[in-house]
């Protein structure tokens, strides 16, 4: 007893110096501002450069990072007065947001803009905002409590505790709902405690995740079971990366057999060039094990021809250095031979089982290896 | 052949009218009214720019019935303050076409008068009412006529005259015609408000038949210097007109008889005294210079005849052999011809041999033609083949042809004479321009003059932007010869000029409030039409206007971008005036402050400092405020 209620102390602390090194990032900024305007200058402050030239590949890292180059943002250009005054209120949002432990979504930030006569044209504006916050205080939007919309989900024998007002403390199995959980800003932000399972397996469609827990694939493989939802967003990616890095476990990524499926789990293996300002995003170690190009003619997959706009992205993946070597350049060389693509559906030709009951034992098996 | 031209009737002028009336605008009863407003009012105005009277002039439509659904009679009155017309002219002069006082060489309105009787003829025809004139030439006595036309004859019929005594001069004529207000309302009502800014000078009212009134009085005290008559200019001119030209140059040798003998007695101060021939001569001599042709040529023909009056009067001449140097004569006395040689060096020899054959060329052409100098004369003779000295009398028909096409094609002449023409002058129009549309810019240019086929011509231009002005320009504002020119735009050489303007290389963009102003002066403008509202695409006229407007528009496009500026400059004050606040707000809570930071002298210190703000940052902006 004394030593979970150490734990939640501890739990609630970490949160909380989270919670000041934020706060103290924000205030920072604010303090540079407030005292450019005190000497009676125009006040300025410098920010990464997000422009193409300025993101490149880290090989050590693993990602995309942001060089060298930045940029000087002030308010004396009149051209980037708005957009300066934006950022300093979403700063001032955020900072009131972290202080309440209130969370918002995208959208919500956009509406929440116009009770401040701040203008954005459309929510898109906002979201770029967002991302410039982001850059200046190099820390992802989630730490200011600010989300996307929820549509990934998790499954399986997990224990956590809740950090977020309200909750705090409070534990939650994520294996009692079939239905998955989705994964929002108390799941991403909730103590992991303890877990029984041995792998984490990332799906991209919440079709096969409804198999998967069907199957009872958590507890015949001894995984938690994640659907990304498409293209992983960024709280799933922030989710697996602690599943990997603070409980330990592996991460293998089933995708769609086709270029799209193939990026997905390129995304969550060393994030996005979109993301190059940010780290802590990816799992580096995570593993995609299919399906594989080379697995439709494996497996004699039902296949969909590729569409022009499956071919070209073929050709712009080639040109990124991750795609150079290894399975991700021989399986773009495949999907080019191909010219075809296969959906992980495709295996319920073999039977609705099929996929649990063979394919993935047997990429399982194969993960080990690679 | 008889039987033939025994079917040819001569018709009058009135006639010829009647039965072509929508020629001169008089097509329809819209129209008609219209046109009729047009030709009374402007006959008005010329007859006060003549006299160099500020014009007053009263316009007045009333409805005979009001209640009549339209067209309906209506009694139109345009009263003025001119010179008025002498009552002894008032019926030939409002009861006959074609006749007119303005058959010269100059500017003015309208060419003959013509359209002012055609709208009478055009009003008697409609609704059998005569026209009432009312006409003080000395502010005294007013002479009032009611005349009707008989068109078959072409001759006035007055069915009534009275006089009464007044204390102003001015005419007003008023007459009865069916017309249609209701459509013809805004046309007249532009007219009239388009009239006033090409006629700063004048003050014109109008009454409308829905009671309500037109007032722009005048705000401009100088009339322009009224044009003067001058001298055809050689490429205006055709062979019909160089032949009567020659003929009033000649001058037939006088009947030597008592009365001229008398005359010429009396000329020269002798009619007491019977004088010598030498006396005679040496008093001639003395005062040749105030001498009448008539008399000189009688000294002359008496210096060979060497013959005192007595003399004179008992000889006839027969004839004047010029080239052979010869004077024939009949004497009474001794009742037989005898001849007389003449003195080729004799300055006396010299006024007869013009007396018979005319001028010589180059004479003709100095003395008769404007702006011709003995050099060019002499220049232009060798150009066209004829001797300098060759007399116009002796001209041939084919070379007065050929003299005619010579003229035409002969390019060393000087510009035509522009002293005939009445721009409005620059101030003035700048001050309509500025009272009618309180604009934030003006710019107005006078072209120097120009000519096209012997016809000299100004254009004036203005340009105005902003103010009163609505958007959707340009609106142009057409002029010839302070007529306002509201029909059939389209066609116009105006519109032409204006519409091939790129108005984005002069910084006009997109719906922008501004208007163009046009007057072209000419002694004839050449319109495309015989209702006078479209003006042809002469290319010499077309280059004047294109010259003017650029010189415009690039007063406009230094405006608009200095405008432009400013526009920016004060956006950008906004700009900082909005956010720096918010900005000074939103850190104070960011950085845990109770104070905003004084951000005041930021706001204060900014103007100055922008103004040398590159423009290119100024252009980024923008997409940003248009939102």
């Amino acid at each position: 007893m004394k030593a979970s209620e150490k734990r939640a102390k501890d739990i609630s602390k970490k949160a909380k110096e989270k919670q000041k090194s934020i706060l103290e990032a924000l205030k920072n900024h604010g303090a540079k501002i407030y005292e450019d305007l005190e000497n009676g200058q125009f006040p300025k402050f410098s920010i990464p450069s997000r422009s193409v030239s300025n993101i490149v590949y880290d090989k050590k890292l693993r990602q995309y990072i942001l060089g060298n180059s930045t940029a000087l943002r002030s308010a004396k250009n009149s051209a980037q007065l708005r957009s300066f005054t934006q950022l300093m209120w979403l700063a001032f949002f955020a900072n009131r947001l972290t202080q309440e432990k209130k969370s918002s979504t995208l959208r919500d930030v956009y509406y929440s803009s116009q009770a401040f006569a701040i203008e954005f044209d459309d929510q898109s504006e906002s979201d770029n905002i967002i991302v410039d916050l982001e850059a200046v205080t190099s820390r992802p939007r989630e730490d200011f409590h600010i989300f996307p919309e929820e549509r990934s989900s998790i499954f399986g024998d997990l224990n956590i505790e809740y950090t977020i007002p309200g909750y705090e403390g409070k534990k939650m199995n994520l294996s009692n709902h079939p239905d998955g959980y989705s994964i929002g800003p108390s799941l991403t932000t909730a103590e992991l405690v303890d877990t029984s399972a041995e792998i984490v397996i990332a799906i991209e469609k919440g079709g096969l995740f409804t198999r998967f827990v069907e199957e009872q694939v958590d507890k015949k493989f001894k995984s938690i079971i994640i659907n990304t939802g498409g293209q992983a967003p960024r709280s799933t990616r922030t989710l697996l990366k602690r599943l990997h890095d603070e409980m330990g476990l592996p991460v293998i990524i089933l995708t769609d057999g086709d270029v799209y499926g193939e990026h997905i789990a390129m995304v969550i293996k060393s994030g996005s060039a979109n993301a190059a300002h940010l780290r802590e995003l990816t799992v580096p170690d995570a593993k995609w094990v299919g399906v594989w190009a080379t697995d439709i003619e494996k497996y004699k997959l039902p296949t969909i021809p590729m569409t022009e706009s499956d071919i070209k992205r073929c050709y712009d993946l080639q040109k990124d250095p991750r795609y150079e070597s290894g399975i991700w350049k021989k399986e773009l060389e495949v999907f080019l031979r191909l010219k075809r693509k296969a959906e992980l559906e495709a295996f319920a030709k073999y039977g609705l089982t099929n996929i649990t009951d063979k394919y993935l034992p047997q990429k399982l098996e194969l993960a080990k290896s690679l | 052949m008889s039987s033939i031209k025994e079917k040819f009737n001569q018709i009058s002028p009135s006639e010829f009218f009647y039965s072509n009336r929508d020629l001169a605008g008089f097509s329809n009863p819209t129209r008609s009214l219209y046109t009729a407003v047009r030709e009374f009012v402007e006959n008005a105005l010329d007859a006060c720019d003549q006299k160099g009277i500020l014009p007053d002039v009263h316009l007045t439509i009333k409805a005979v019935e009001p209640d009549k659904p339209d067209p309906k009679p209506y009694i139109l009155t345009v009263k003025d303050n001119g010179p008025g017309v002498d009552a002894k002219h008032i019926p030939l002069a409002f009861g006959t076409v074609l006749y007119g006082s303005k058959f010269g060489l100059k500017q003015a309105r309208g060419m003959f008068g013509l359209g002012a009787t055609m709208a009478i003829l055009y009003g008697q025809i409609t609704t059998n009412k005569p026209v009432i004139v009312k006409s003080s030439t000395d502010a005294k006595i007013q002479n009032q006529f009611e005349i009707l036309l008989d068109i078959q004859k072409n001759k006035p019929i007055i069915q009534k005259h009275t006089t009464k005594e007044v204390a102003k001069k001015g005419l007003s004529v008023s007459i009865c015609l069916e017309g249609d207000y209701s459509k013809a309302g805004n046309k007249i009502r532009d007219y009239v408000y388009e009239t006033s800014l090409i006629t700063p000078y004048a003050t014109i009212t109008f009454d409308d038949p829905k009671g309500q009134k037109f007032h722009h009085p005048r705000f401009v005290k100088d009339i322009p210097p009224p044009p003067t008559i001058i001298r055809p200019h050689p490429h205006g001119i055709d062979v019909e007109r160089i032949r009567r030209m020659i003929v009033e140059s000649q001058f037939e040798i006088p009947t030597i008889d008592d009365t001229m003998i008398e005359k010429v007695r009396k000329d020269l101060g002798l009619s007491k005294q019977n004088l010598s021939f030498t006396a005679i001569m040496a008093k001639a001599k003395k005062k040749w210079k105030n001498l009448s042709r008539q008399v000189r040529v009688v000294i002359a023909l008496m210096s060979f005849l060497k013959m005192d009056f007595e003399k004179l009067s008992k000889i006839r001449i027969e004839d004047l052999d010029v080239p052979n140097k010869k004077l024939h004569y009949w004497d009474f006395g001794d009742s037989q011809s005898k001849t007389v040689e003449m003195d080729p060096e004799s300055q006396y020899y010299k006024q007869l041999t013009n007396t018979v054959q005319g001028e010589p060329l180059t004479t003709f052409l100095t003395k008769r033609f404007q702006r011709i100098g003995p050099t060019t004369a002499v220049k232009f003779a060798e150009f066209a083949g004829f001797k300098p000295e060759k007399r116009m009398g002796t001209f041939t028909n084919q070379e007065l042809v050929n003299l005619s096409d010579s003229l035409q094609k002969f390019d060393d002449f000087m510009a035509p004479d522009s002293s005939c023409l009445a721009p409005l002058g620059e101030e003035p129009l700048e001050k309509g321009i500025k009272k009618f549309f309180n604009p934030d810019f003006v710019a107005v240019v006078q072209r120097p003059a120009s000519a096209y086929s012997g016809f000299p011509f100004i254009v004036e231009m203005g340009i105005a932007y902003g103010g009163d002005i609505k958007s959707g320009g340009p609106h142009v504002y057409r002029y010839a010869n302070r007529i306002p020119l509201l029909y059939d735009e389209g066609s116009d050489v105006v519109l032409k000029v204006v519409n091939d303007t790129d108005w984005g290389r002069y910084k006009v963009k997109g719906d922008p409030p501004f208007i163009i102003v046009s007057h072209i002066c000419s002694t004839r403008i050449p319109y495309k039409t015989a209702g006078k509202e479209n003006v042809a695409d002469r290319q010499e006229i077309e280059r004047e206007l294109r010259l003017g407007l650029q010189f415009l528009s690039r007063k406009l496009a230094a405006f608009m971008s200095k405008r432009g500026q400013a526009e920016m400059a004060k956006k950008r004050a906004n700009l900082y005036a909005k956010y720096i606040p918010m900005i000074a707000e939103f850190c104070t809570e960011l950085a845990g402050k109770k104070k905003e930071p004084n951000y005041k002298k930021i706001l204060e210190d900014m103007e100055p400092v922008e103004v040398k703000t590159e423009t290119k940052s100024v252009e980024e902006e923008k997409p940003i405020e248009s939102k």
